[in-house]
């Protein structure tokens, strides 16, 4: 019976032989056939697609205003999409435990503790195994997944790459983008340093920033474009988009910077690069590019 | 030298000559004698500085500081008369001068026979000093709290300014710095003060002096903090980042004062906290019998050792460049604002886990108490915080993504910290393992396990958005980051300290905390807390930045339903306040044993006699022997099977 199959010490019994032992799957079996094991996993189910939604409502609700206006905005709300997808399964089975603890389970108030017979469960080896693989191997598909966003993002934007090689593409859009407390200036160097309040960029014309703060850090998010870095005083950060919408969009500042740093937002019209010339010819003068 | 002995737990011990009565000039030093002697030598140092450096007097490019250095002459002054005052610096002049403490002289700071008013001196009993740090938190937990519905009118009210921003950028850094500061001692230290030498099985903590001495460097860093809103207020968040800070006025020196005293305080206790549990703990209590809080609190003591000297580090340069005109962070002298940002965050990323885990290890000492079932996994819960203290000083820079410091740096950084879940996994599995197949005692403490781990989850699972940097590209600085935090450290660490608060109060007190009073306050603070942070979440999505006093329309309903969060949790929070209050005063008295748990704490007296425990205990086994043999152990499942397997019929 069940007593003796734990080995007294100094018995030299044999374990069981393996021919005898049930399969993994028999124990699996039985372990889905018992009452609360299948009510926490339909109480999982319904809570994963209770919260399923959520991976489109967060989207919807970053494109509020007109995202994604750009690749790499495109690439950032797939990213939230996916870690929303993947994180689901294991909240909700974490949240079906505890609505099975207090609904299933069931507590019971009191004085002295009314559940001294609740079974000493001190380990469970399969248990934590299987918890551990699982949260690790979600663990590292999102780090590959953010590593590989990362790079196709950095790639997007010019990122860490030094400028040189890439301005040499005639076709690239230059902007040097000052903070100062508190308004945004953009100066465009390709059309004699003609400077603007507000940021002009031509649809499907890669634009590259040159970010730097005459005062305080400052930190430059264009929000429907997925552009957001740092504007440092003493350093020039980069970073670029190319915007594939036509549009008015927001700049904000999102860096406390001071007093007015709630005010320190403006507007970026992206407009067909035929406009743009003819906007830029008429304002700024200069050379078309 | 001498012939006076003094029996002390039956060893006759020779003892200093005894000069007057025991105590000395300790007898007349209390909490008051320490605020005349602050609030008097910090007129005196102002004015001395002032004539010295009248405002004014400065050069040209010292003009935006002229304050600065009578300021800063003020709050030396009120550190070093405080503390004077307190009597922080009778001991080691005692022992300069050869009159070293008598035994007597050490029952008397102990408190020994003192009543009441022994919480207003420099008491070295660390039960007393528990207490103390538990008023000190609620304390300051009441004024953050308070500026935090000032925020939440402001940013409720859409049409107009409440406040003028000057003010309201205030009101942000003051308000979370404050938090800060009462998160990371909330359960640090009345747990670890007044709980861990208990748990232990010790008489005191190892240092009982540098006990007293941390919390009244404490008690004295507050009150500049608080003051700073007089002269211009933290108006740059609570990361006061450099060049802004240098611009701010005189309440900046507040700021500064209060975190170099307060990481001075904060690295005695940790070294205190430490030593006593390496070195104090009772006989058998080998580490594989140590109950899981102790090594929560190690662990937050731990970090609190090497993060806080980065903190310090980073304002004593900004001091200087603001003082003396040296210039580690102005960039048009050459300096840097990412050193800055560095220094702070090398701090901000572990003092985040200084507060999270002694209130998650608070969770997973009372779950087994509440579930009468062995911690689950006692290995896993340990691998889960030497995990997070491994990992916790390994990823300051995700705070950095978007700064353009070092853009290469973001791949490893971005490792590290999504590395972080997997322990904090382990944590989720021990809570949710514990809870398996068990009726819970339905409990207050018990009911701050259902809302940690609920927040844990939507806390978790924002934080691997933001662990991620293209998705960060978004979230950094947007209300996105201010939710996710607040679940972090609201909703886990305050509501496990709610819990932790609600389980120790009747060895705190020896009276039970009103479960009915309690019960209303928690769950009316978390269903308020998920009103506020739930739709700050919204707010976040839609592109809000942190820190801002006016916005677009856009944010405005998801700023409405915040606001009426906000005021809900601060009316719970009264509520919870009230339940504590009227308990200790006139609550129903406890048993020395209430909730029947195994661990040494619960095993003394209530109230706590002076040196904790008649005889010292000694330790047989890990303190969550309880339940009975589980039915349907894997391996009588397995002979079960294996019967059922052979009848099948097979060979």
């Amino acid at each position: 019976m069940a007593d003796t199959m734990t080995p007294t010490p100094g018995s030299g019994e044999q374990p069981e032989e393996p021919t005898n032992r049930p399969p993994a799957l028999h124990r699996l079996r039985d372990w889905l056939q018992r009452r609360y094991v299948r009510h926490v996993l339909i109480i999982t189910v319904v809570i994963g697609f209770i919260l399923l939604p959520l991976c489109w409502l967060i989207v919807a609700a970053m494109n509020q205003t007109g995202a994604p206006a750009s690749v790499v905005m495109e690439d950032i709300e797939q990213t939230v999409f996916v870690f929303t997808l993947v994180s689901i399964p294991i909240t909700a089975f974490v949240f079906a435990v505890l609505v099975y603890s207090l609904f299933g389970w069931k507590g019971k108030s009191g004085d002295t503790p009314p559940n001294e017979d609740n079974p000493a469960i001190r380990n469970n080896l399969v248990a934590v195994i299987t918890w551990s693989v699982v949260t690790s191997a979600l663990a590292a598909f999102l780090v590959v997944w953010g590593l590989m966003e990362l790079a196709s993002i950095t790639n997007n934007s010019f990122g860490t790459q030094p400028a040189n090689g890439q301005v040499k593409q005639e076709d690239v859009l230059v902007v040097n983008v000052t903070g100062q407390q508190w308004v945004w200036t953009f100066e465009y160097p390709q059309y004699d340093k003609y400077q603007s309040d507000v940021l002009y960029l031509a649809k499907d014309r890669p634009v590259l920033f040159n970010v730097t703060s005459k005062d305080v850090v400052h930190n430059f998010w264009a929000v429907e474009l997925g552009v957001k870095i740092d504007a440092n005083p003493g350093a020039v950060t980069q970073t670029g988009v190319t915007p594939n919408k036509e549009g008015i969009f927001n700049v904000r500042c999102a860096e406390l910077c001071g007093l007015h740093h709630a005010y320190m937002e403006t507007q970026i019209r992206v407009m067909e690069p035929d406009t743009f010339n003819s906007w830029m010819r008429e304002n700024g003068g200069g050379k078309t590019s | 030298m001498s012939t006076a002995t003094a029996t002390i737990y039956s060893v006759e011990v020779p003892q200093p000559k005894q000069h007057g009565k025991p105590g000395g000039i300790m007898r007349r030093l209390n909490f008051f004698t320490g605020l005349a002697g602050g609030v008097i030598l910090a007129a005196v140092f102002g004015f001395l500085m002032n004539i010295q450096f009248a405002p004014g007097a400065q050069t040209a490019d010292f003009a935006s500081a002229s304050a600065g250095p009578t300021f800063w002459a003020i709050m030396v002054g009120w550190v070093l008369g405080f503390m004077g005052g307190m009597g922080a610096f009778v001991g080691p002049i005692r022992w300069v001068m050869g009159r070293d403490l008598t035994h007597a002289d050490a029952e008397f700071m102990a408190g020994k026979d003192q009543g009441k008013f022994r919480y207003w001196r420099f008491t070295t009993d660390h039960k007393v000093v528990g207490i103390q740090y538990l008023i000190m938190a609620m304390v300051i937990l009441g004024f953050g709290g308070l500026l935090a519905m000032l925020i939440r009118t402001e940013l409720g009210v859409t049409w107009a300014e409440v406040f003028n921003p000057d003010f309201y950028n205030s009101l942000v850094g003051t308000h979370g710095i404050a938090m800060i500061i009462a998160m990371i001692i909330v359960v640090s230290g009345p747990v670890g003060n007044f709980i861990i030498p208990l748990m232990c099985g010790a008489r005191d903590m190892a240092f009982p002096r540098l006990n007293a001495l941390s919390i009244w460097l404490l008690v004295c860093a507050v009150p500049p903090l608080i003051l700073s809103l007089l002269v211009g207020g933290i108006r740059d968040g609570w990361s006061v980042y450099q060049p802004l800070n240098s611009q701010a006025g005189p309440g900046m020196i507040g700021y500064q004062t209060t975190i170099i005293v307060f990481a001075v305080s904060t690295a005695i206790a940790s070294v205190n906290i430490m030593t006593t549990i390496l070195t104090m703990r009772a006989k058998g209590m080998t580490w594989s019998r140590t109950p899981i809080s102790i090594y929560g609190v190690f662990a937050a003591a731990a970090m609190g050792l090497y993060a806080f000297p980065f903190y310090q580090y980073s304002q004593i340069l900004s001091m200087t460049d603001r003082l003396i005109n040296t210039s580690f962070f102005d960039p048009v002298e050459g300096g840097s604002v990412w050193l800055y940002e560095n220094l702070f965050w090398l701090l901000g990323h572990p003092e985040v886990y200084v507060i999270l885990i002694p209130s998650t290890a608070i969770i997973l000492e009372l779950i087994p108490v509440f579930m009468r079932k062995p911690l689950f996994s006692y290995y896993m819960a340990i691998a889960g915080i030497v995990g997070v203290v491994g990992l916790s000083g390994l990823v300051w820079a995700h705070h950095m993504y978007m700064t353009g410091w070092a853009p290469q740096a973001n791949y490893p950084f971005m490792l590290s910290t999504e590395m972080i879940s997997i322990p904090v996994g382990f944590l989720v599995l021990v809570i949710i393992g514990t809870m398996w197949r068990g009726t819970f005692w339905s409990r207050l403490p018990m009911m701050a396990v259902f809302a940690v781990v609920f927040n844990k989850m939507i806390g978790g699972v924002t934080g691997i958005y933001l662990s991620d940097v293209p998705a960060d590209q978004y979230f950094h600085g947007s209300m996105f980051v201010t939710a996710h935090f607040h679940y972090m450290l609201m909703g886990v660490a305050l509501f496990g300290a709610m819990g932790g608060v609600a389980y120790y109060f009747p060895k705190w007190t020896g009276r039970y905390l009103d479960e009915r009073m309690g019960s209303i306050g928690f769950w009316l603070a978390f269903i308020g807390f998920q009103i506020t942070f739930g739709s700050m979440f919204v707010a976040g999505l839609q592109g809000q930045p942190r820190r801002v006093l006016q916005f677009d329309n856009l944010f405005n309903i998801s700023n409405w339903i915040s606001t009426i969060g906000a005021y809900t949790i601060g009316i719970a929070m009264l509520i919870f306040l009230g339940a504590i209050i009227s308990s200790w005063r006139h609550g129903e008295m406890a048993p020395s044993n209430p909730w029947q748990a195994q661990t040494l704490d619960w095993q003394t007296a209530t109230p706590v006699p002076l040196d904790n425990f008649p005889v010292l205990p000694v330790v047989k086994g890990l303190p969550y022997d309880y339940g009975v043999p589980d039915p349907l152990a894997p391996e009588k499942v397995e002979a079960r099977l294996r019967e059922e397997y052979e009848k099948a019929g097979t060979p």
